[in-house]
Parts: C-alpha cells; structure tokens; sequence
C-alpha cells in the first residue's frame, strides 16, 4: 500500500473548515443560514448517535454478558453493568481446555488472511476481464458466474467433499484457500461493477498511447478501484474469521482449528456456558475491530491521494 | 483531462514478471496451506506413549462425539487414557468434539459417503435410521464374544431404539430416563401432599391439580401447573415426549414390531382432543399467550428467557433424569422437588416413561471394526464411570453398579435423596416403552410436531392433523424400507 | 481454414488482442468453475432426479422429487411463502436504509471513521454469539425492542412466540446486517467525483436533485449489485431461522424459511435427492428473478460501456 503523504487527514480538514466558517459568518447576514446548517449537523449528529446505539448494541450486549455469571446473562430485566462485573470469565476463557486461544488465533489469522490475499488478487484481475475487456462468450459467462451463487452450498457439499477426498485434500486447509486463488464469484460480481464506474476513455486513451491491457490494468485502474479492494479484503477476513462450516468438516486435528470452532467448546450437551462463551467472542472480536478501524481510515483516506477523475 | 498516472513505488511491471510472482504466490501459498496439517489421529494424549508389544502394529483410532461441554469431551480423552493402559496395542485420537448441533450430521454423513469414517462415534439421533440405510455395522456376533456388552445386559425397551430387523446396531451406553418433575414447596404452600406417593395417578387428577397452579393476568400467564403434553414452545421435544403420552393412553406412536406407523389410532385421536380440551379451560385456548408469556420449560429457551420451573412458576413438567443436575443450571427459586411416575390416560392402565439415549455406533467403513467395538465396550462397562463422575446421566448397562449417584444432587439434596431419586429413574427405564425405533425418525418427529402445532393452532381437528402425519409417515417409511 | 468461421474473424487486430487478454484475465475463474464448481453443481443436479441418502448409492426416480415437492409435501408453499414474504420485504428495506446511511457516513464530519466502525460492529461479533443477542432483544416481556416499543406507547408484539410477528422480526432483525452493504455503498460513493458534485451545486442543485441526477446514476452499477446479491442471500437466510424456530419452523412453520426446509431434508431426513430438487427450484426461481432485473436494469443502470448486459 502506498504510504500517506504528509497531510492533515479528512476528518481534520472539515473540521477546520468549520471552524474557519463559523468564526467567518457569525456576524454577517446570511447568519441566519449558517445557523441553520449547523443546527442541521446538530441533528445529524443526534440521529447518527442514536443509530449507532442501536446498532452497537450486539456487541455491547456480547461484552456485558462476558462480565456475567451464567445465570445472570438472560436475567430479566436486563442488566446494563453487571453487578459485580466478573473480570474472571476472560481469564478462564483463556485457559479454558479445548480453547488455547493463541494457537486459535494464530489458525484464524492464517487461514483469513490466506483466503484474503488470494480473493484480491484473483478477483481484482478477473473482474477486470469481465468489465473492461470484451471477448467471445463473456457475458454467458459473467450470467454464470452469478448462477453459481444461486445454489445452495449445503446441496453441493457432498459432491464437493467427495471430490476433495478423492483428490486426497482431506484434513487441511488446502480446501478452504486453494480455490479461492481462482477467483470467489460474489466478489468478482462486485469488483466488476466497481470497474464499470469508472470512465471507459481511460482504458481506450491509454491503448492508444500504446499500453498494453495488462498495464492499463496495473497502473490506471487498479489504483482507481482502491476502496472497492480495501472493502474486498477487510469483508473476506472478516467473513473467513467467521467461518466455522469449512474448517469443521475438512480438517481433522484440532490444533489446526481456528477461533470460530474453537468457540463451540462453550457448548454443553443440552446447555451452553454463557458467561464464558461471551468472554470468549469478545476475545475473538477485538483483533477485527482493530482490523476494521484501521483499514476503514485507509480506504477513504487512499481515494484523496489518486487524481479523482475530472 | 489526464488522469494523474499512479505507479506502485514506481515500479513498473511486466506482465510476465507479474504471472511469475502470481505463480510463486501461488505456489508458496500452497505450500503454506499444507503447512498447518497436522497428522490425523496421530495425536496421543499426554505423555502417555506407550510403545506397542512386539510384533502387533498399533493401531490408531479415531473417535467422535457430536458435542458437549470441555469437560464431557476431556473426559473422553481420561477414558482413552485408562483404556490405553489396559490395550497398549491400540491408541485412540482425541476426542473429536463437534459443535452439539445438526451440522455434526452433516459431517457425519459425509465421511460415511466419502469412506473415511470415523471408527467409532457417539450420536444423538437415532441409530435404527442409520442402520436401515446400511450405514452402520452389526453389532450382534460382537456383543456375544464381548466383556459387558451381552444382549441380556441392556434393558430391552431401551435396545430396541439400536435395533431393526433382528439386528442390533449401537450400543446405548447411557439412557436418560423420564419423569414428571414437580415442585414440593409449590404443592406444600397450596395445601397439597407433595410425596411421591401421592402424586396423580390419572390424567384426570393431573388436569384437576394442574388448575389449582395455573392464574392468569388479563391475557398473561404468571403461574401455570402442567401444560399439556410439553413444553408448547418445543414442538419437537414434544414429538418426542409424545410417545410417552401415547403409550400411558394405551397406543403407541410406532409399533417397531410390525413396522407400521400407528399415528391416528382412536387413543391418540381422544389423547390430543383431551390436550386440546385442556388447553381450552385452562389456558383459554391459546397456545400463543402461553408462549409470549414465558418459558414453561427447565432450560432457558432460544429467546434467553429464564425457565419458569426454576423461577417457581410452574408446578410440574416432564423431562429426563439429566435435569437432577442440569436444574441447577439456573437460579433456583425453591429447595426441594420430585419426580413421580406418569399418570395414566382415560384408555390406558399402566404407567410408563421414555428415554432419550446417547449411541455408540460403528459406521459402515471403520478401518478397525473389532478394536473400535472393544473400545466401545469397555466405555459401555467401564469408562462410564469416568463419563458420569463429570457428566451424570443414567448408564444403561446392567453391569454398571447402580449405586452410582451425581454428587451435584447429593450436595444440593443430601446422598438419601440422590440414592432415591437415583433408583426412581432406573425405575421408569423398566416401564420404559420403545422410542427411537423408526427408520424414518427425524422425518416422522417433524410431523408429529407439525400436527401438535397444528392441533394446539386450531388449524386442524386432532384427527385430520394426525390422519395426514400418518400418511405421510408410512409412505415415507414404506420408501426406506423399500432400498433398506 | 476455409469454410470454418471462427469467432475471431470479424476482429481487428486490437480487439483480437483485447479478446486474448481479456480471456487470459478470466482464465483462472474459468479453471475454477470447471474444477471446483461444474462437477459438485451438475451432481446435484442429476441427484435431484434420485432418491439419495448420502449413504447409500442414489438410485433414480426420475420427475418423482418434483412432483412430491408441488402435490405431496405440505411444508413445501409454507416454506415458499414464508421466503418469498422475507425476500420481498426485507431487500428493498434493507438497501433503502444501507444507502441512506452511506450517504450521511460519506459526509465530512469530525469523528466520522468512528461512527463508521460502529455501524459495522454487528458484523464482527460471531454468529454464535450474534444470532442468540438478536433473538434475546425481542423477547417478548421484557427485551429492548418491547421496552421501546411500550414506551410510545404502543402494544408491544410477542415477537417470535406468535406466528403474525415471528417474520417481521426476522425482517428487522436483517436490518442489523446492511453493514456489508452499507460499505459497499459507501466505497461506491467515493467513486462519485466531487467536482461534479461541486458542477452541480453551481448550477443550483439541492441534495435532493444532487441525489437523483448526479449520484444516484453514477453509483447504479453498484445499486444493481447490491439488489442482486441481497435478493440471492435473502433466499438464502438459514442460521437465524433455524435458531429461532428448530427444524420444524416454530411457532406455527411461520420460521420455516425454504433453506430450512432443504437442510432438513437433506442432513435430518436422509432425502438428499428431494433436498437436491428443492435446491433445483429454488435456483430457477433465483435466476429468473435475476434476470428480470438485468433486464430492466437497461434502463436504469448507468455507465460508460455500453453491452448486451448492463
């Protein structure tokens, strides 16, 4: 990725940009205006508070029962800040048998950011075909490539395992990431309408000046289409962290298991550890809010740095 | 307007060098993804290696259960160990522990269908399913040569759910037996002997005490009695339990002997019209306002909410003995309970009971048919006591002592009462009528449950709704039959 | 080479070159499809003329699966309608309000990336944990959803406990998901130049007109993926029904989604082969619906290439 040149991020320059206008228009008659724009933030602001809170409340509801003992977890009415917290649960979560954490983690990492890496690349590049370069039979097979999305994976599961076993790839991950180097049709689908965004005079100035299609590729459009890759990737590690089918049905030795089954281990025959399996979520959360905040930042920051089309 | 020309740190690739670092990417990734793949089943336990006697190659192998707690798989492993001990020529893999859902099915299935099975497994469906579709193998000439698994050492009504055809397919090493549980503090405050003893003995007496419980609030349900016949909220459990029910009404929901479905005989027609009538005065004919009023079970239901039995708000309910320990999984409200023998129906003259198994099954395909067994039958007589020390439910086989008490129970009751309560459930194994028995089990349960919520909903007449579960049920098991 | 007209005939030189390149982009998709996707795809379908109980050799019945499925089956409408209501009313709903809320995540605000990653929190916390946290906050009594309900003043439904409001729960509770779509979006609106806006402003455009005659158009490539994709996966919806509902649908089948319905057949009933024909329909059904809206993206979809499919 490209490093950031020195300049104040987005959110900086809106907000001095405010300022400057605020101090600017107080006094001058169209303060009435001004006013109201920022009554308008104002309110934008409250309304974006408020949807928020609703959506966050998944996971807060996830950290404070990780503070709570089992039977307090569903206590009704339900308790906002446990009393007293149980800072213990994360602690044995840790160390709870059947859930070595940094062996998880470390499985998880792995397999999300191998299935990640392959997913960009492949899909960036065939997505491209399908939008910007036209060829014999290309629009049958985007309408497959779409298909394929349409039948359920629980049908061709047993047919899928069938031919992994008979290619001899069972109890690894080479199931779950060698295909993925291939191309993931959801992604192709999207990355392919990211490119259709963009002008088609690009691609024809340049081959005129003689590129060929991979540098167009390369070099003008790939750089264009930055947030819709960073989108790409943070969605496909995210989604793999949460994988837990694939891993459970093509590997065998439990050490090579990722966070997602590990988090079964809180399950009981006819009941489940509550309090822990919270605590245990919340450990496997944190290295994907950090993941997320960090790349979210990139993605709308990368687009200032290219020329934005004119 | 140009657009400004972006290059990766000025660099320009070629496309052959950008196919030869695809490839080399690839390729190291391939490498990498078989980096993490461990040795399957070559994982011993702690420590203990013990090196095969001469001459015998050690043979491996690999055993599943569907789920459950860390502590009911590690105790799989402690098993394991002994066992290693006593047959050094053989090891087993850890446990493999799977999610305690349906997906295990899945799983299963698949590596039945691929041909790398496990070599033994426990499951929480039926085996007679399995069994008709040639998934699993026989068990009989096995069990004659073994240490504890004789035909004799099982409780016959509990062997039948392993059994078609004259063939036994899996062992039911434990068998959680039901009872009617109630709640002595509620009975004693409403002036009403709350021994055993006295407990109704009929559907009528049950349906005269379950009122004294049961009050309303304008249309929510604070404290019910018995609600009839389970939990309204769990349709499939109550499929479930509904054999039982059939049975105390003198029918039965399958005859496993003639393998014929017998879903709308004229008792279980008057059993569901008696629920049905039930339901009318005393729970104003609506299933809903009972469901949006609370969680009339003993665990917390898929919404969260608190069961109410715990919470002191329901009189009595059915379940298995597994609930002796798993009561106290929630905050509970009163000290002492009981269970008691079910009340017998209008056209019924004994009581009798049910029981929900944990198997132990060889799937067709087990690379090591006889060791697999051996281990098995030593699980079946011995290792159960390390099973129940952690996770107390009631082992089937004859040969396992039967002073065998959970210690959960003796600390909250005392070691009379855990004794007691003990020997009660192995009681009701005895009167325990055939379940588990239908090639067509799972199937069969959802339309049993489809014509309760329909009977329960008003949607149809007791008879229609279990006319048309019969119909479909015999036809689909007459289909299984046909390619058994 | 007379008489064999090659597709490549009517070329020039360049779009044979584009044609190649373009084919070369796409080709390890292509290898993909046959490999991994043709064999497990076409086993199902041919498994959906048999009677197949995964452990047994499937054996051919022909139409029989089709016709139990429309005559004989009396879960199969529920569980259509029961899918057809979700789909229909939980897609246009959720991209309404994914748009919505990418248009006021894209503005310049200060703490902006912040509220960003708090809108997509709900999808990092892990199925396991994320599906019982839904359903706790519809409970009836004394769940979040009521407590707010009843403070308007309004009669708070028994949610899932009653078979009218068990499928509108469902339907709000997929609210809380249009975080990927939301991204997506917003990745789309950092597309839009801002100097068309800007143009726009200048010629006395509000945010209304701004919205229909500048982003609107050039963020549809996108709208149009996201439709698709939401409609594909609305029919799709399996985990969180089958946590509420069990197998059997409860309360009253009205949770039985068509996936469930598949699922049991094929890994509960042992009738992989009916579950195959379900899977069959609901695929045609899909791509039909997928391709009316192609086809009627023609007139709303736009972009600078102009090709047989928008």
């Amino acid at each position: 990725m490209t490093p950031l040149p020195d300049r104040i991020s987005a959110p900086e320059q809106a907000a001095t940009a405010d300022m400057a206008h605020l101090a600017k228009s107080v006094f001058s008659p169209a303060a009435g205006r001004k006013l109201r724009r920022h009554v308008l933030a104002a309110g934008r602001h409250v309304l974006l508070i408020g949807v928020a809170m609703a959506f966050m409340l998944p996971f807060v509801w996830m950290v404070i029962s990780a503070l709570k003992s089992n039977d307090m977890v569903f206590s009704q009415p339900i308790q906002w800040w446990p009393n007293p917290p149980r800072w213990s649960n994360f602690l044995e979560a840790f160390n709870y048998p059947r859930f070595p954490f940094l062996r998880l983690l470390w499985n998880s990492v792995f397999y999300s950011g191998a299935v990640t890496i392959a997913t960009v690349v492949s899909c960036a590049a065939v997505a491209y075909g399908f939008a910007r370069l036209r060829f014999p039979g290309r629009d049958l097979l985007f309408m497959v490539t779409i298909a394929t999305l349409m039948i359920p994976g629980i049908v061709t599961f047993i047919p899928t395992f069938i031919l992994f076993k008979a290619l001899g790839q069972l109890g690894s991950y080479v199931p779950l990431i060698v295909p993925k180097f291939f191309g993931d049709a959801f992604f192709i689908f999207m990355m392919r309408q990211f490119y259709l965004t963009l002008p088609g005079e690009l691609a024809d100035a340049a081959r005129v000046d003689g590129a060929n299609e991979f540098r167009i590729f390369w070099q003008i459009m790939l750089p264009l289409v930055r947030p819709a890759l960073l989108v790409m990737a943070v969605f496909m590690f995210l989604w793999t962290w949460h994988d837990f089918f694939g891993p459970l049905v093509y590997l065998s030795d439990t050490s090579q298991f990722p966070l997602s089954l590990g988090l079964f281990a809180f399950r009981a025959q006819r009941d489940t550890y509550w309090g822990l399996l919270m605590a245990a979520a919340t450990l496997t959360t944190l290295p994907l809010v950090i993941i997320f905040f960090i790349g979210q930042r990139y993605f709308v920051e990368g687009v200032k740095l290219t020329g934005i089309k004119g | 307007m140009q657009p400004e020309r972006v290059s990766y740190r000025g660099r320009l690739l070629s496309r052959r060098s950008f196919l030869k670092l695809a490839g080399f990417g690839g390729g190291a990734a391939l490498l990498a993804a078989c980096a993490p793949a461990g040795t399957p089943a070559a994982t011993t336990l702690a420590g203990t290696t013990v090196p095969p006697t001469a001459g015998t190659a050690a043979i491996n192998l690999s055993f599943w259960t569907p789920g459950g707690s860390a502590v009911w798989c590690s105790s799989f492993d402690t098993i394991a160990q002994n066992y290693q001990q006593i047959e050094p020529d053989v090891t087993i893999g850890a446990a493999q522990c799977y999610t305690g859902d349906q997906s295990f099915n899945e799983v299963l299935l698949a590596t039945i269908a691929a041909g790398n099975p496990p070599d033994a497994t426990i499951i929480w469906s039926s085996p007679v399913a399995f069994a008709v579709r040639g998934a699993l193998e026989p068990l009989d000439a096995l069990m004659a040569s073994s240490r504890y698994s004789q035909l004799e050492n099982w409780p016959g009504g509990v062997l039948a759910s392993c059994q078609f055809r004259g063939e036994t397919y899996g062992l039911p090493v434990t068998a959680g037996a039901y009872g009617l549980f109630y709640n002595q503090e509620l009975f004693e405050s409403k002036g009403i002997p709350s021994g055993r003893a006295d407990f109704p003995t009929t559907w009528d007496e049950l349906r005269r005490l379950s009122k004294e419980f049961t009050h309303w609030n304008g249309d929510t349900l604070e404290t019910a009695g018995f609600f009839p016949w389970s939990n309204p909220a769990d349709p499939g459990s109550a499929a479930v339990e509904l054999a039982i029910w059939s049975a105390l009404n003198g029918s039965q929901l399958f005859d496993s002997v003639n393998l014929r479905y017998t879903l709308n005989t004229e008792q279980n027609i008057e059993m569901m019209q008696y629920a049905l009538d039930w339901l009318d005065e005393e729970y104003m004919g609506d299933v809903v306002k009972v469901t949006t009023s609370g969680n009339w079970s003993g665990s917390p239901d898929a919404q969260g909410r608190p069961p109410a039995f715990q919470d002191g708000r329901l009189a009595m309910f059915t379940n298995g003995n597994w609930f002796t320990g798993d009561m106290y999984g929630s905050a509970l409200a009163f000290e002492r309970w009981d269970a008691g023998l079910f009340p017998v129906g209008p056209s019924g003259s004994n009581t009798a009971s049910g029981y929900w198994p944990n198997w132990l099954v060889i799937p067709k395909g087990s690379a090591h048919v006889q060791e697999a067994f051996n281990y098995m039958d030593y699980i079946a007589g011995e290792g159960i006591l390390v099973w129940f020390a952690n996770v107390p439910d009631l082992p089937a086989n004859l040969t396992v002592p039967s002073d065998l008490v959970p210690t959960k129970v003796i600390e909250e009751r005392g070691q009379a009462f855990a004794e007691d309560i003990q020997a009660f459930f192995r009681g009701q194994l005895d009167v325990a009528t055939p379940m588990w028995t239908s090639p067509v089990q799972d199937f069969g349960n959802d339309q049993i449950a489809r014509a309760i919520m329909q009977i329960l909903g008003k949607q149809a007449t007791p008879e229609e709704a279990l006319t048309e579960a019969q119909e479909l049920c015999q036809t689909e098991l007459d289909g299984a039959l046909a390619v058994a | 080479m007379s008489g064999f007209r090659s597709p490549w005939a009517h070329l020039s030189l360049m779009q044979r070159r584009e044609a190649r390149a373009g084919m070369l982009f796409v080709l390890p998709w292509v290898l993909s499809l046959l490999v991994f996707t043709a064999y497990p795809v076409l086993a199902s379908v041919i498994l959906s003329f048999t009677d197949y109980s995964i452990v047994q050799t499937p054996h051919w019945v022909g139409l029989q699966n089709y016709q139990t499925m429309f005559t004989g089956d009396p879960s199969f409408w529920p569980a259509v309608r029961n899918s057809i209501y979700y789909a229909l009313i939980s897609v246009p709903l959720g991209l309404v309000a994914s748009l919505a809320l990418a248009l006021v995540l894209n503005m310049r605000a200060a703490g902006i990336s912040i509220y960003r990653t708090l809108f997509y929190l709900p999808s990092v916390v892990p199925p396991i944990a994320s599906t019982i946290v839904f359903i706790v906050m519809f409970e009836p009594q004394s769940g979040l959803v009521n407590t707010l309900i009843r403070l308007t003043g309004l009669p708070a439904p028994a949610w899932f406990s009653d078979p009218t409001w068990s499928k509108p729960g469902l339907v709000i509770m997929s609210l809380w998901g249009i975080g990927a779509t939301t991204l997506i979006f917003l990745a789309g609106l950092q597309d839009i130049p801002r100097s068309l806006l800007e143009a726009a402003a200048i010629d006395g455009a509000g945010p209304w007109q701004k919205l229909r005659n500048v982003i609107l158009p050039l963020l549809s490539p996108v709208i149009l993926f996201n439709l698709v994709m939401n409609v594909i996966y609305s029919f799709q919806v399996f985990s969180q029904p089958l946590v509420i509902g069990g197998t059997t649908g409860a309360p009253f089948e009205s949770m039985l989604m068509y996936m469930v319905h598949i699922y049991r057949n094929a890994f509960r009933y042992f009738k992989m082969g009916y579950a195959s024909a379900l899977s069959v329909v609901l695929f045609a059904a899909v791509m039909l619906i997928t391709l009316v809206i192609f086809r009627s993206a023609r007139l709303w979809v736009f972009h600078e290439e102009s090709g047989p499919v928008a």
